[in-house]
């Protein structure tokens, strides 16, 4: 049994697992009660979108979309730095 | 002997991903499932280095072992580690900027308090200013 077969058995199982935690994550973003709870959601959603752009990557046999995951990742940070300076100081900026 | 290695190298890295899908579905089931949001702070711990920075470093393990990707392999594993490290700093970064900023602006309730030193500080700073 070759490498590429496990992972081509493997993975869609893991898809579905993610996606499940997709959908968790997208319930609270909608629910959440306060704007630190859906930024929270939203940045654990950003780290997940990450990981499976790079199980897309071993599924496609690409390397071009392992590159998105970097500007995932810190595209949340600079979500997360904004809000929080936001309620501090109520101002976005200096 | 080196195909020894590479299996061992990709059963690690695949249990390293199974890992991190359990962990993110935890994650995911905490976020949703908490009561307040200083609680559910713990949940996302679980969600971002366990359900991310783990299955990173799992992919970056099988990619260098996958003969598949051709030479890109060295590509998609540098790649995978560098976002793995990046969210390992980020992480934990971010939440708590956002845990000092629900503090400061008193839009979360700490609820389960047992003590709460940030708060007692800034009252000590105020009776002082005053």
């Amino acid at each position: 049994m070759d490498t590429s077969t496990i992972l081509s058995l493997v993975l869609p199982a893991l898809f579905v697992v993610f996606f499940t935690a997709f959908t968790l994550y997208i319930i609270r973003i909608i629910k959440g009660p306060t704007v630190f709870d859906m930024t929270l959601a939203v940045d654990c959603l950003a780290f997940d979108l990450a990981v499976f752009i790079g199980l897309l990557t071993l599924y496609f046999r690409t390397p071009f979309l392992i590159i998105g995951a970097i500007a995932l990742a810190l595209w949340a940070y600079i979500l997360d730095i904004y809000i929080a300076k936001y309620f501090v100081r109520r101002e976005v900026g200096e | 002997m080196f195909e020894i290695v590479e299996w061992i190298a990709f059963v690690i890295g695949l249990v390293l991903v199974v890992i991190g899908a359990i962990c993110d579905l935890a994650g995911s089931l905490g976020l949703l499932r908490f009561p307040n949001f200083f609680v559910r702070l713990h949940a996302a711990t679980v969600g971002t280095i366990g359900g991310a920075v783990i299955p990173l470093f799992g992919i970056a393990l099988i990619a260098l072992v996958s003969s598949q990707l051709g030479p890109y392999r060295w590509a998609v594993a540098g790649g995978a580690v560098i976002a793995a490290i990046l969210i390992m700093i980020i992480a934990p970064a971010g939440s708590h900027a956002l845990a000092y900023a629900a503090h400061k602006s008193k839009s979360v309730p700490v609820t389960p308090k047992v003590c709460d030193l940030l708060e007692e500080h800034e009252k000590r700073k105020k009776e002082v200013g005053e």
